[in-house]
């Protein structure tokens, strides 16, 4: 008989003993690597794009929630193309106007809106269609193609700011980048950078975006005056608000402060060290200098950040009244400065 | 008596079975017993020794989980200052373990008579290595996790005290995400890893399971390690980090870190830096807002949104577990913990809901898995259970019985004997 009770003690000793020192070898984790599916658990927002061969990516647009890009032409990066998320249903009159007074229009109203709206279908997409061209500028105008796309509560603006004629050219890549897109917000907070009226492309290299307050009236900017908003109040009061931006230190902290000084007809300083006007300030984590000076009529509140290549100027200027009104909102604003370079 | 029931027996006796397994004879001498029994002394005092020094998780991974560790005699002790430098080789637990057990199988097949007066004996020395077996066992394939869940919220996984993966999740789908997760063993500085089900090489430059980080102006006063980084949250915080051995005391917090360059054919697409916070990487946004975004750095590419991140070694469970409410009690007029308690409802993979109560040596068990109550923090209202996967579970109370009848058997036996002795004497 083959399986008699020596055998089969045999066989069971032997097996006890290979499985001890089995156990002390053999035991180890699992090292592949895995691919799975879960359910979402990301709560930021998603924003996704296939890019058209012959555009580029900004670079350091930080976070999940935009995007920047240009195209590449053999005469450099042109034109600029963004993805902007708003949290709540921003009004098209609204968006409209950011942009139109940027190219010289007067304030749209409801009623005129329709001469540069209309809708247009991208794949499984409804978007709004805002064409908006440069006036006074007959040849290759500059043109603003605003593509709004409504989820929900969400507002979703594509803007293609260039010179007409490449926006004619990028016209079949703009709108399957659109049909590439995949947009959804999430439950934290979208950092929105400001959109193109805040970054024109004729804007000085390395220019920051920013979020100003609703009820601020945007004006016409400049390659040097880089934004430009009134704030008034009932009385009739009125405030300026620009960021300039110059190449170098435009004559360095001193002569700047007391520029500011004589616009409001405050005695110029003598020197740096104990003015009262001065205090050091971080604007997006570079070193800047916070102004505030006052007498009874005016005031300047004021930044003053000087890069290693150009100094930038952020000042509000106007009836003192007011500006202790604003003051808040413009050193709110200052916080949501960023230049995108780290 | 006939000849087969003879031949029967005599394949029992003890010389038989000697004839049988010659080569089992010297495993089973009792001086070897002896002087494992002996050594394991030694084991256990050196541990505890250096406990102290390393921890107990150190202590169990160097001297218990190895078949051998170097201890250096404390400086403290006389003749330390000479004594000291010298490294002694201590035999570790899974040595000493699987010699005794393969010493007690050699005893109980060549030296143990196998006759009903000495079962109890054999049954007991049966229970002795099943429980050797059985914590061999736990040491090898026990593995331990965390799950960490908010008041009012579910976690459907959970992720181990050591160890980290760097992990690719595509969230594009609004239905499902996809997760890719590269193992640290796999995360070997030089490497080149061609990842299924991700569109990029993953060319590993640095990785280590612990380090220190701080911040820095500019890039080029990075740390050497960091240098290169130009993408993602390293670059933008200029990070700068020096490495750091890996802490196996209680209270350790090892920040595991890699940077990796990913390559998409022959195009290099830049380098990141990823690194895994102890306690979570959600946890970021509470050491610094820079880092908020080490939980999720973004990759976009062919209209898809990936997230990557360096994070402890994550399983999904195919449950929930869902905190409904959490309780502690201190013994009075103490900061002294008396009890946890966590109410929570097991969502299971029937859809069915179970109510369950976890509370201090009151685990929940399901699916192989038992959850005991670890930590709790009543003011950031969250829980955090111990979880253990140990498929041998069973096994030393299966021992502790065996252990149990024998001696049961044994004492009965001679009671008996005694006690028919005495009534003859009487009689």
């Amino acid at each position: 008989m083959y399986f008699n009770s020596q055998n089969i003690f045999k066989i069971g000793a032997s097996n006890l003993l290979f499985f001890s020192l089995l156990c002390l070898t053999s035991c180890t984790e699992e090292t592949e690597i895995q691919t799975y599916y879960i359910p979402p658990e990301y709560e930021g927002p998603v924003v996704a794009w296939k890019l058209p061969p012959n555009w580029g990516e900004n670079p350091e647009l930080s976070g999940p929630m935009a995007g920047s890009f240009h195209v590449k032409t053999n005469s450099g990066p042109q034109g600029r193309i963004g993805v902007m998320p708003f949290r709540e249903a921003v009004s098209t009159l609204s968006i409209t106007n950011m942009f139109g007074m940027e190219l010289g229009y007067e304030k749209f109203k409801e009623d005129t809106l329709s001469q540069v709206l209309t809708t247009k279908k991208v794949g499984q997409k409804k978007f709004e269609w805002i064409h908006l061209t440069e006036r006074d500028s007959p040849s290759d105008p500059k043109t603003a193609l605003l593509a709004v796309l409504r989820q929900k509560d969400e507002t979703w603006l594509f803007p293609f700011v260039a010179n007409a004629a490449l926006i004619d050219q990028e016209m079949n890549s703009f709108i399957s980048f659109l049909d590439s897109t995949t947009v959804r917000a999430g439950k934290k907070v979208i950092r929105a950078p400001r959109p193109i009226s805040a970054a024109p492309i004729d804007k000085p290299t390395g220019a920051p975006t920013w979020d100003a307050p609703d009820h601020w009236i945007t004006g016409k900017a400049s390659s040097v005056r880089i934004a430009s908003y009134t704030v008034s109040d009932e009385d009739g009061n009125e405030l300026d608000f620009s960021i300039t931006s110059f190449p170098g230190d435009v004559g360095g902290l001193q002569s700047n402060v007391n520029r500011w000084l004589t616009q409001i007809e405050l005695p110029k300083i003598e020197s740096l060290e104990s003015t009262p006007y001065l205090t050091s300030y971080s604007i997006d984590e570079k070193d800047a200098h916070l102004f505030l000076a006052e007498n009874t009529e005016k005031t300047i509140y004021g930044a003053l950040l000087f890069g290693k290549s150009r100094s930038w100027f952020f000042k509000i200027m106007g009836d003192t009244s007011l500006a202790k009104v604003e003051k808040e909102n413009f050193l709110n604003l200052l916080t949501t400065v960023c230049f995108h370079d780290h | 008596m006939n000849n087969q029931s003879k031949k029967k027996k005599s394949a029992y006796t003890v010389g038989a079975r000697r004839k049988a397994f010659p080569w089992m004879v010297p495993f089973a001498s009792v001086r070897l017993t002896l002087t494992l029994l002996s050594l394991s002394m030694i084991l256990i005092f050196v541990a505890t020794l250096e406990q102290v020094r390393i921890g107990i998780r150190g202590a169990q991974a160097e001297y218990f989980e190895s078949f051998y560790g170097i201890w250096y005699y404390p400086e403290q002790f006389w003749g330390g200052s000479f004594l000291s430098v010298v490294p002694l080789p201590i035999p570790g637990g899974y040595l000493l373990g699987g010699l005794l057990i393969i010493n007690l199988i050699a005893a109980f097949v060549t030296r143990f008579q196998w006759s009903g007066k000495k079962i109890g004996i054999q049954i007991i020395h049966l229970g002795i290595i099943l429980l050797l077996i059985g914590q061999m066992t736990t040491q090898a394939i026990q593995v331990e996790s965390r799950m960490q869940i908010n008041k009012g919220e579910s976690s459907d996984y959970i992720e181990r005290f050591h160890g980290v993966e760097l992990a690719f999740t595509d969230v594009t789908d609004a239905n499902r995400s996809k997760v890719v997760s590269i193992p640290e063993e796999l995360l070997k500085p030089g490497s080149t890893l061609r990842v299924p089900g991700f569109p990029f090489k993953v060319r590993v430059k640095a990785f280590g399971p612990n380090c220190s980080f701080d911040f820095k102006e500019s890039a080029a006063q990075r740390s050497k390690i960091t240098m290169d980084v130009n993408r993602g949250i390293g670059a933008s915080a200029n990070l700068s980090l020096s490495p750091r051995e890996e802490d196996y005391s209680n209270d350790a917090a090892n920040f595991g870190y890699l940077v990796f360059q990913l390559v998409n054919g022959s195009e290099e697409l830049g380098t990141w830096l990823a690194v895994a916070h102890p306690a979570g990487n959600d946890r970021w946004k509470f050491v610094h807002t820079k880092l908020e975004g080490m939980a999720f750095q973004p990759l976009r590419h062919e209209g898809r949104l990936w997230g990557v991140e360096l994070r402890s070694i994550r399983e999904y469970l195919p449950y929930s577990i869902e905190l409904l409410k959490i309780e502690n009690e201190f013994y009075q007029g103490t900061d002294i913990p008396h009890n946890f308690e966590s109410h929570v409802n097991l969502n299971l993979e029937s859809g069915q809901k179970r109510k369950a109560l976890v509370y201090m040596n009151t685990p929940l068990r399901h699916g192989g898995k038992t959850f005991y109550q670890y930590q709790m923090n009543k003011a950031a209202d969250y829980t955090v259970f111990q979880v253990i996967r140990n498929p041998s579970w069973l096994v030393p109370y299966i021992a502790c019985i065996l252990l149990s009848v024998g001696l049961l058997w044994q004492f009965s036996f001679h009671l008996i004997n005694f006690l028919r002795k005495q009534s003859k004497v009487s009689a």
